[in-house]
């Protein structure tokens, strides 16, 4: 079926469109803490070890953003869930079948994650130094193992490797999901984008406490693992090109041409000021200005990744070759959705993103969570 | 019935998952009420101690936040996830709930997170206010979730469908969903063999069945529901609270230091109001209910392998004290009357054999017609009987399980009332708690308190434990009242449904809530040590 035949009604678009917004919003925020967990987790164990003060400091100064965003950025997860299920339940139906193992493997490394944050923060200096950098490389890790599993289900609606087993009257062995050609491609291009961004976000937090050093460090991971994926970025592409024609047709040539060539300029961009930034704190120890803006960008091109990676399906739910399954297939036909409902919890999701803005704002650029530990 | 290997432990599975979630949701829902009554104790008197024990109230909500939210999660994951059948309530009977407790969850955490980062910084008042907020948002998330759960119990909106199977039911509002198709669906299932997933995962399944609910809010019409919401928050707020009460009374007894009983004084009156109110109204209502709309559980409950009459019960069950405590006598006497098969059933709801094959045809469901055949022409007397029998052998448990939570829960009401006349003056009350007090802890007032106060948690916890499990295991043979068995919403995965996968996932939810209570713990009773390290290079800066 081609696509100019696929109808898509105004409540299966409604349902797309918010799926998509959830699912920006969520990777925006996963991309800014599973970074900084790991590099948090790193650097208070190396003051342990180093017996470096200052590096305790700073871990514990980066770490305030997992503490004010981690919570709300599940939220968003949850969010995903219940609009996946609501709108399209069928394809929860299918996925908790044939991705059992991946997103079983995703919900235990919710389970590890979250508790192990707010026990990293409020147990610090109330238990040993090592058993609690123990706690902190399995939050650091167990936050690794959520994209490992819920990644398969992106990379199957991109290229339904094990949902085409099961298409064709098979059941698909329990692991399969992770021989797709896709699968590591895009897993590895997402391990990379979060430990670059939660540098650079890291970098620009830093500016505000005007010290050079863990600039520096932010700045090391963010350029790092830049640089990495600018291998694991167009291995990426050239799976989309090999797999999935119809994506690949659609950025490369198609409407979200302009939005990806506006994410390889913002790469460039970042590599350039983030490289002189760079030398600038190793040699001259000066912090430049808009190294600040460091983080933002990296955001911004998370945001485009995401967006290019996902959108372009339309108006498909899961692309096969050049057509793809429509949205309708595995839309909720079991009740009218009532479009008042959904808009007015937009409405308050909204807010709830404006009082969370407040208390980040107050968390982070106020200094209202202070480093010291108080009893 | 459905193939039903591996759905008892997953059932366990599920039990577990939900009885954590519980301890966490309480102390999400009980200790705000008691960091509130701190703070305006702080406002209003300028003691510290009432700031200090605030704030570590505050810390270990946060982290029992987190666990809650893991808890949530996996108990809403699980759902989906070993019992994907329920995505087909999900998406219609569910839909409004559980969209609109997206707004409450994130707005929790948004006001949890923003009274965090303010607390200290900002006039206690507006810190109450911060709090209230949060507050109100996660009592609104647990009143529907509730009204999830009791729709499960009692399904609103499916009229007198359930009745038609088992007579003995009453009708559950009125008729808001395609009977026909309904009535089709469950067909299949029996026929096939086949749990729901496997019809509802094949594409443009959704498609074909169409419409099955006309009003997306039905689950919020139920009475049924809103008693259950007051039961099960007033419970919660409880728990909540009882912990934290047992907290600062352990810390009394410890020390001797005074200013605990202080602090137990300000917000005690909450807990007490609750405790005195729970079994007396609510809990009232909430059995009033269950007797007129699980009557199989009520007989459960009550012990009722027989008619019989008990003029205190049928007061309070029935109001009237000549009514009889209806048995499984009765209920097997009502399914015999019946005389229709299955098959007539459907017949008189406009449904045809040939019908049913070709929904089955639409759906890509292989359907043996011998079997089809042999499911029509089942009566529904033997149905209904046979479902009456598969939970007789769990009459026993259910009815020890519910008198054992009546009897903790009368510790815990007469334990309140002698620990609010240690702790206050109040005619007659003072002076009976303070004799009792001197005989239990031999005039030793902290002693007395801690006693009393595990008392009241004991007597709290026994309750709320077997209250969820009579409310929970007194709903089967069903997963949904009167129409669907858990191994038809059960996940078609096998592996799943095995002894080593439970083992596995019960490993896991046991060690990481553990772990987390634990933590806890430590947050509520270690003192914070600036590291060294950091307090040298801190000094070193200054």
């Amino acid at each position: 079926m081609s696509s100019g035949e696929v109808v898509v009604t105004p409540a299966q678009l409604l349902g797309f469109t918010v799926l998509g917004l959830a699912v920006l919003i969520h990777i925006i925020f996963v991309s800014i803490t599973l970074g900084v967990g790991l590099i948090t987790a790193v650097y208070r164990w190396l003051a342990y070890k180093r017996s470096d003060g200052e590096l305790e400091l700073f871990a514990r100064k980066a770490f305030r953003l997992m503490i004010v965003t981690e919570l709300f950025s599940g939220v968003w997860g949850t969010i995903i869930t219940v609009v996946l299920v609501g709108f399209f339940p069928g394809l929860v139906a299918l996925a908790t079948n044939v991705l059992f193992t991946p997103i079983t493997i995703a919900i235990v490394s919710i389970m590890i994650r979250i508790p192990s944050i707010a026990i990293f923060w409020y147990t610090w200096g109330k238990i040993s130094e090592r058993a609690h950098s123990t706690i902190g490389f399995i939050m650091a890790l167990s936050g690794f193992g959520v994209p490992l599993g819920f990644r398969t289900l992106f990379s199957e609606l991109s290229y339904p490797h094990t949902i085409s087993v099961f298409l064709a009257g098979n059941t698909p062995p329990l692991w399969y999901a992770y021989t797709s050609p896709l699968y590591w491609s895009l897993y590895a291009h997402t391990v990379f984008a979060v430990i670059s961004t939660g540098g650079f976000v890291i970098a620009s937090i830093m500016v505000l406490e005007n010290n050079v050093r863990w600039v520096e460090i932010g700045l090391k991971y963010g350029i790092l693992f830049l640089l990495a994926q600018l291998i694991a970025g167009p291995l990426y592409y050239l799976t989309i090109y090999s797999r999935s024609t119809y994506i690949f047709n659609n950025i490369t040539f198609g409407p979200y041409a302009p939005l990806f060539a506006l994410k390889l300029i913002l790469v460039l961009l970042l590599l350039i000021l983030s490289l002189y930034s760079w030398f600038s704190v190793r040699r001259r120890k000066t912090i430049i200005g808009y190294t600040k803006y460091l983080g933002p960008i990296a955001l911004l091109i998370v945001f485009l990744g995401e967006f290019i990676n996902n959108a372009p399906r339309y108006p498909y739910i899961a692309v096969l070759g050049e057509s793809g399954v429509p949205i309708s297939a595995f839309f909720n036909f079991y009740m009218d959705i009532p479009a008042s409902l959904v808009y007015v919890i937009l409405g308050f999701l909204i807010f709830s993103i404006i009082v969370f803005t407040f208390a980040a704002y107050l968390a982070l650029i106020r200094g209202f969570i202070v480093e010291k530990i108080e009893s | 019935m459905a193939e039903s290997l591996g759905v008892e432990y997953l059932l366990a599975l599920s039990a577990i998952g939900i009885y954590f979630h519980a301890i966490f949701v309480s102390i999400t829902l009980g200790f705000p009420l008691a960091i509130m009554a701190l703070l305006f104790a702080y406002s209003r008197t300028g003691a510290s101690e009432y700031m200090r024990a605030a704030r570590i109230l505050t810390y270990v909500l946060a982290v029992n936040f987190a666990l809650g939210a893991i808890t949530g999660t996996l108990v809403e994951f699980g759902l989906v996830q070993v019992w994907p059948g329920t995505i087909a309530a999900i998406a219609s009977f569910f839909f409004a709930p559980l969209a609109l407790e997206l707004i409450a969850f994130a707005n929790e955490i948004a006001f949890l997170i923003l009274f965090i980062v303010t607390l200290g910084r900002v006039r206690p008042m507006i810190s109450i206010l911060i709090l209230g907020v949060y507050w109100v948002f996660a009592v609104y998330s647990g009143l529907l979730i509730t009204t999830v759960n009791s729709w499960m119990n009692v399904p609103w909106g499916v009229a007198t469908i359930p009745g038609a199977l088992y007579p003995f039911l009453p009708e559950y509002g009125p008729l808001a969903v395609d009977a026909q198709k309904l009535v089709a669906l469950k067909i299949l299932l029996l026929a096939s063999g086949l749990p729901l997933q496997e019809i509802i995962q094949t594409p443009e399944a959704s498609n074909v069945v169409g419409i099955i609910l006309n009003d997306p809010y039905i689950a919020f019409y139920s009475l049924y529901a809103w008693v259950s919401v007051a039961h099960n928050i007033v419970a919660a707020l409880i728990v909540g609270l009882s912990i934290a009460l047992l907290g600062f009374s352990y810390r009394l007894y410890k020390s001797k230091d005074v200013k605990y009983a202080q602090i137990i004084r300000v917000f005690y009156p909450i807990l007490l109001i609750l405790i005195l109110i729970q079994p007396t109204i609510i809990g009232h209502y909430m059995g009033v209910n269950v007797a007129y709309y699980n009557p199989v559980k009520f007989a459960m409950m009550e012990g009722a392998y027989t008619t019989y009459h008990n003029p205190i019960i049928g007061f309070l069950a029935y109001g009237d004290p000549n009514h009889p405590i209806i048995g499984f006598d009765r209920f097997y006497a009502s399914c015999r009357e019946q005389t229709i098969t299955l098959g007539e059933l459907a017949n008189s709801l406009g449904l045809t054999r040939e019908n049913l094959l070709e929904i089955s045809n639409n759906l890509g469901i292989k359907l043996d017609t011998q079997r089809l055949d042999n499911v029509l022409s089942t009566k529904v007397s033997d149905v209904c009987i046979g479902d009456l029998k598969s939970v007789e052998p769990k009459i026993r448990a259910v009815n020890i399980a519910y008198y054992t939570k009546i009897f903790g829960g009368v510790i815990a009401f007469i334990s309140a009332i002698l620990l609010a006349g240690v702790m206050y003056r109040i005619p007659l009350v003072s002076s009976i708690s303070r004799r009792l007090v001197n005989i239990i802890g031999r005039g030793d007032y902290a002693k007395s308190i801690f006693i009393l106060t595990i008392l009241i948690a004991l007597g709290v916890a026994l309750a709320a434990v077997l209250g969820w499990y009579v409310r929970e295991v007194g709903r089967k043979p069903w997963t949904i009242y009167g129409l669907i068995y858990p191994s038809e919403v059960v996940t078609v995965v096998d592996y799943a449904r095995t002894l080593e996968f439970t083992i596995f996932a019960s490993a896991i939810i046991i060690a990481i809530n553990v772990a987390g209570i634990y933590a806890m713990y430590i947050v509520a009773s270690r003192h914070a040590v600036f590291t060294q390290l950091l307090e040298r290079f801190l000094s070193g800066r200054r």
